[in-house]
């Protein structure tokens, strides 16, 4: 029987790849027995729903001034 | 005159990699000003390393290349030394701080109860900046590439140097300590 540690390392693994069989039928057994493991899941899939929304917040854009005086800079060059 | 080199114009780059840039310039040092002249003096020694550049790697892997080194002379600079690699010794111990001696979870995982309310706020994803910024420098590269730029396992682990298992290892780390980050800092 897998165990929680276990289990959350294929669960992780599982978000980006497929597991392969004998693993993936352990991995969902453990899942349907374990509440927790089954949350954790659902917040692997909450972290990469906001991992992928937070390139399009503002945070992480270079502003439009900014980027006008690297052009300045780079054109004195 | 246009040539294949047409790709190595310093508009270009700014227009389609400034922002990945910036972003990661500022995971690293988080401060605004800061990062946006480490992306200034990387398209500057980009341009002035032209010819230097290989078709074997893309622009992008080229010009992070060229910012990496530009993140090592302003902590250098800054009289402070950053360790590029990071996550040997405390590896063993790391899942000790999630996982009771007899491998169940010590803090139980809860769903978020709102993921569209949260991600209408700007509060949010400031946290979640913040818990990026938390992570080690090579967790953090790692994930981003993952999440945010959507590299494939495969492309992660050439490009990292890293076998499979050090791949899956390491973004599972991340994963656990961004959850914690926010269930800690963001209440839903």
């Amino acid at each position: 029987m897998l165990n929680c540690k276990k289990a959350s390392q294929l669960a992780s693994r599982a978000m980006d790849e497929k597991l392969p069989f004998w693993k993936n039928l352990t991995f969902k057994f453990h899942l349907l027995l374990c509440r927790n493991c089954k949350n954790f899941t659902d917040q692997l899939e909450f972290l990469r729903e906001a991992s992928r929304r937070l390139t399009v917040s503002k945070e992480f854009e270079l502003s439009a001034e900014a980027k006008h005086r690297i052009i300045n800079k780079l054109l004195e060059n | 005159m246009k040539t294949p080199n047409d790709k190595l114009d310093p508009h270009t780059w700014l227009n389609e990699h400034g922002s990945y840039l910036y972003s990661y310039a500022l995971l690293k040092v988080k401060n605004k000003h800061t990062a946006e002249d480490l992306v200034q003096e990387t398209l500057l020694a980009a341009l002035a390393a032209k010819s230097s550049f290989s078709y074997q790697s893309t622009i992008r892997t080229w010009l992070v290349g060229i910012l990496k080194h530009k993140l090592v002379d302003h902590y250098r600079k800054q009289r402070r030394m950053i360790a590029f690699e990071d996550l040997t010794n405390e590896e063993d111990n790391f899942l000790d701080n999630y996982f009771t001696a007899n491998s169940r979870w010590i803090d139980k995982p809860e769903v978020f109860q709102n993921p569209e309310s949260a991600f209408q706020q700007q509060e949010f994803w400031k946290v979640l900046q913040e818990c990026l910024s938390g992570l080690n420098s090579r967790q953090a590269e790692i994930f981003l590439a993952k999440e945010i730029y959507g590299m494939s396992n495969d492309e992660i682990c050439k490009c990292f140097s890293l076998t499979p298992t050090n791949g899956w290892v390491i973004l599972h780390r991340a994963r656990l300590a961004l959850i914690k980050c926010l269930k800690k800092n963001w209440t839903d």
